[in-house]
C-alpha cells in the first residue's frame, strides 16, 4: 500500500515537474519571440545555452552600437560646423572642436558640467536655446558674436594701448529640441560671406562712382555734337545720347541707393508731410503718361494725413511705385491708392502710431516665383513681362531695375516697411506700405 | 570651483535648483551690460549712431533683470535661510548686480553723448579714449568669467588693470583741461571730459565685481 502511495506520490511529483518545465520553456520561448529579432527559436537546444546564445548576441550588439556612437562622436567632434549641446538648464553637455573655437570656449573641459553662459557670454544665443526649447522647434538665428578677451594672467596684462581686445564674428545658429528638454545647437560661421558681400558692395560703389564723371562728359559732348549735325547722324547721336542718360541716371540712382543702405537714418531730412497731396502732386507729374494709356487714380482713405518724413524721399517712392502702376496696368483701368491710420510694432515692445498706404492696380501682378526677390536691386523679374511694359517713352527710372529697391531703402530708412503681393480682386499687384508718424529720436524721451 | 558647481549635486532640492536660476540670470545680465557697453564704443568711435536706439530696449531689459534678480535673492535668503557660501553668493549677487546695471547707465548715458559730439570734428585725444573705453571693456570681461570660475584672484588682477585706466584717465584730463586753444564752443571738450570720467566710473564698477567675487570664495572683504 505504501509503495503504490509511494509510486503515485512520485508519478504526482514528476508529472507537476514536468508540466512546470514545459510552461517555463514555453514563457522562455514567448520572451525570446518578443525581444529577439532574428527569431530562429531552436527548441532542440536546452535552455541554457539558448539563454547563453542569446546574451551574447545581445552584447556584439551592443559593442556595436556603442563602436557606430563613438564614430559618430569622433564625426561631429570634427564636423566643420560648430555644436553644442545643453541639458535642460542650460548647462553644457557637450560641444565640438569648431564650436570651441568659433566661441572661445577655452575654459572647458569634459568631465566639468558648467552652464553655457558662464563659458559662452552671449545673450543671442542664451535666446536661441531658450526659444528652442520653449517651442519645441527648429529655430534659425543669425547674429554677430563679439568676444571680449579677459586677462587670465596678473602677469601678462596687456597695456592700455594694445588694440584689438574685442573680436567680431558673424554667426548663424540653428536650435534642435531634443528629448528631456535638452537642446543641440549647430553654429556656422557667416563671416567670409559677410567679409564677401561687403567687399562687393563697396567694389561695385566704387566702379559707378567712377563712372559718374566719364559719363557727364561723354553726355555733354553728345550735346555739343547734336547742335552741329543733321540727319541722319543727328538721330543717331539722339539716340546715343538718350541711351547715355539712361546709364547717367542708373549710376545715380546706384550711388543713391548706397548711400542709403551704407547710413540709413542720417540721410534723410525730416519735415512735415501731408500724404494726401504729396501723392496727387506726384501724379501730376505722371499724369501725361497716365493720360496715354487712360489710366485714373482712385485716392480713397483718410483725408489728410500728417507725418514727419523727408518729403522729396517720399516723392521718389510714389514716383517709382506709381510708374510701374502705370506701366503695367492696361488701358482704361483704375490705381487705387488707399491711406489709413494703423499701429506699429517698435523695438521697445510698445505700439506707435502709423500709416498704411496700400497701392493696388490691375495689371497682371508679379509672378508668384519673383514675388520674394522684387525689391532685389536689378531684378526683372520675368525678362519678357518687363520689356513688354517698357516701352520707350514711358521709361523714367523704372527702366532701371532700381525703383523698388530704393522704394524698400527709402521706406527702411523711415523705419517703416513696404511688402509686394497680388491683390486677390484685381489680381494686379499690391504694394503695401507701413510709415510710423513721427520721427524717432535717436536719444531717449525724458 | 565654478559657479555653477556649488549647485551641482546629485540630489539637488528646490533651493539650489533656484539658485543655479539666478546664476543663470545674473550671468544673461552681465551679457546684455557687455552688449551695451559695446553699443555706446561703436556709437562713440565707429560713429554708428543707430545704436543710441539699439541700447534703449536694452537697457530696458537690463533694469528689468536688476529688480528680478534683486528679489529672488531676498526671497531665497529669507525663505531658505542659506548659510555660509550660499548666503554669500546671494548677498554679493544683490551688490553685484546694481555694478552692473550702473555700467549699463553709464553706457547708454555715453551714447546720448556720443549723439552730441558727433556734429564737432574728431579731437585728437580719442584714439586715446578709445584705447580706455577697450580697456574698461577687457576689464568688465574678466571680472564676468572671474565671476563665473569663481576666481577669488581675480580681485587683485583687475584691481591692477584699474590702475592702468586711472592713470589714462589723469592724462586724459590733463590734455583736456588745459588745453589753451579752444576752436569755437566748449561743448566738444566738455563732453569728452564728462566720457573719460563715465569710463573710468564704469571700470571702477567693474573692478567691484571682481572683488564681490573674491568677497564670495574666501568671506573677507578686501
Amino acid at each position: 500500500m505504501a509503495a503504490v502511495d509511494f509510486c503515485l506520490g512520485i508519478v504526482v511529483g514528476l508529472s507537476f515537474y514536468i508540466w512546470k518545465r514545459h510552461q517555463f520553456k514555453h514563457q522562455l520561448r514567448l520572451v525570446f519571440k518578443s525581444f529577439s529579432p532574428r527569431g530562429d527559436w531552436v527548441s532542440s537546444l536546452p535552455p541554457l545555452s539558448l539563454v547563453r546564445r542569446e546574451l551574447t548576441y545581445v552584447h556584439k550588439q551592443q559593442q556595436e552600437l556603442a563602436r557606430q556612437l563613438q564614430i559618430w562622436q569622433e564625426l561631429i567632434e570634427r564636423a566643420p560646423i560648430g555644436f553644442l549641446k545643453v541639458d535642460a538648464e542650460n548647462r553644457l553637455l557637450w560641444c565640438n572642436q569648431q564650436a570651441r573655437q568659433l566661441l572661445n570656449i577655452d575654459r572647458w573641459q569634459p568631465e566639468q558640467v558648467r552652464l553655457l553662459l558662464e563659458l559662452v557670454r552671449s545673450y543671442e544665443l542664451d535666446r536661441l536655446i531658450e526659444q528652442t526649447r520653449e517651442l519645441q522647434q527648429q529655430q534659425v538665428q543669425e547674429w554677430t558674436y563679439y568676444y571680449t578677451h579677459y586677462a587670465s594672467k596678473p602677469q601678462n596684462i596687456p597695456s592700455v594701448n594694445v588694440a584689438k581686445k574685442i573680436k567680431s564674428l558673424a554667426l548663424q545658429g540653428y536650435g534642435f529640441p531634443l528629448p528631456e528638454e535638452k537642446v543641440g545647437v549647430f553654429i556656422i560661421d557667416r563671416q567670409a560671406l559677410v567679409d564677401l558681400s561687403k567687399s562687393r558692395e563697396e567694389a561695385f560703389a566704387d566702379l559707378t562712382h567712377e563712372l559718374r564723371t566719364p559719363l557727364t562728359s561723354i553726355a555733354l559732348v553728345a550735346e555739343n555734337l547734336l547742335k552741329r549735325l543733321d540727319d541722319p547722324e543727328r538721330r543717331w547721336v539722339e539716340q546715343m545720347l538718350q541711351e547715355i542718360n539712361r546709364l547717367i541716371d542708373l549710376v545715380r540712382e546706384w550711388l543713391d541707393l548706397t548711400q542709403l543702405q551704407r547710413d540709413p537714418h542720417q540721410s534723410l531730412n525730416y519735415d512735415l508731410v501731408e500724404l494726401r497731396s504729396l501723392i496727387f502732386s506726384v501724379w501730376h507729374i505722371l499724369k501725361p503718361i497716365a493720360d496715354k494709356k487712360d489710366v485714373t487714380l482712385v485716392y480713397s482713405g483718410t483725408e489728410s494725413v500728417n507725418i514727419e518724413a523727408d518729403r522729396s524721399r517720399l516723392i521718389q517712392v510714389f514716383l517709382n511705385l506709381l510708374d510701374n502702376g502705370i506701366k503695367h496696368s492696361p488701358i482704361g483701368e483704375q490705381i487705387v491708392v488707399e491711406v489709413k491710420p494703423t499701429i506699429q510694432n517698435n523695438a521697445a515692445d510698445r505700439e506707435d502710431a502709423a500709416v498704411e498706404i496700400d497701392i493696388i492696380d490691375s495689371g497682371s501682378g508679379f509672378a508668384p516665383a519673383d514675388l520674394p526677390y522684387v525689391f532685389e536691386r536689378l531684378y526683372r523679374g520675368d525678362k519678357s513681362r518687363t520689356r513688354q511694359g517698357q516701352t520707350k517713352e514711358l521709361s523714367t527710372s523704372g527702366g532701371s531695375g532700381l525703383g523698388l529697391a530704393i522704394a524698400k531703402q527709402i521706406i527702411e530708412a523711415h523705419r517703416g516697411s513696404i511688402e509686394a503681393n497680388n491683390h486677390p480682386e484685381t489680381q494686379g499687384a499690391w504694394l503695401k506700405i507701413l510709415l510710423p508718424t513721427k520721427r524717432k529720436s535717436l536719444t531717449k524721451d525724458r | 570651483m565654478t559657479l555653477s558647481s556649488s549647485a551641482n549635486h546629485f540630489d539637488r532640492n528646490h533651493f539650489e535648483r533656484s539658485l543655479l536660476r539666478v546664476q543663470q540670470d545674473v550671468l544673461r545680465m552681465g551679457t546684455l551690460v557687455e552688449e551695451s557697453f559695446r553699443l555706446s564704443h561703436q556709437c562713440i568711435f565707429e560713429r554708428n549712431l543707430d545704436a543710441a536706439r539699439q541700447i534703449i530696449p536694452l537697457d530696458k531689459r537690463i533694469d528689468r533683470y536688476y529688480r528680478q534678480i534683486e528679489s529672488d535673492c531676498a526671497t531665497l535668503m529669507t525663505l531658505q535661510a542659506p548659510v555660509a557660501q550660499d548666503l554669500r553668493l546671494l548677498s554679493a549677487f544683490m551688490q553685484l548686480v546694481r555694478d552692473l546695471e550702473r555700467i549699463g547707465d553709464y553706457a547708454q548715458d555715453l551714447t546720448e553723448m556720443a549723439v552730441k559730439l558727433v556734429k564737432y570734428p574728431p579731437h585728437s585725444c580719442l584714439s586715446q579714449i578709445e584705447a580706455m573705453s577697450e580697456h574698461a571693456q577687457l576689464m568688465l570681461a574678466t571680472s564676468l568669467v572671474a565671476l563665473a570660475d569663481l576666481d577669488s584672484s581675480a580681485g587683485e588682477k583687475v584691481k591692477k588693470l584699474d590702475d592702468i585706466v586711472d592713470e589714462a584717465y589723469d592724462n586724459l584730463y590733463q590734455i583736456l583741461a588745459y588745453q589753451s586753444d579752444v576752436p569755437g564752443v566748449v561743448e566738444p571738450l566738455l563732453l569728452l571730459g564728462l566720457m573719460i570720467r563715465h569710463l573710468e566710473r564704469m571700470a571702477d564698477h567693474a573692478t567691484n565685481i571682481a572683488q564681490r567675487v573674491a568677497y564670495i570664495v574666501t568671506g573677507q572683504r578686501s
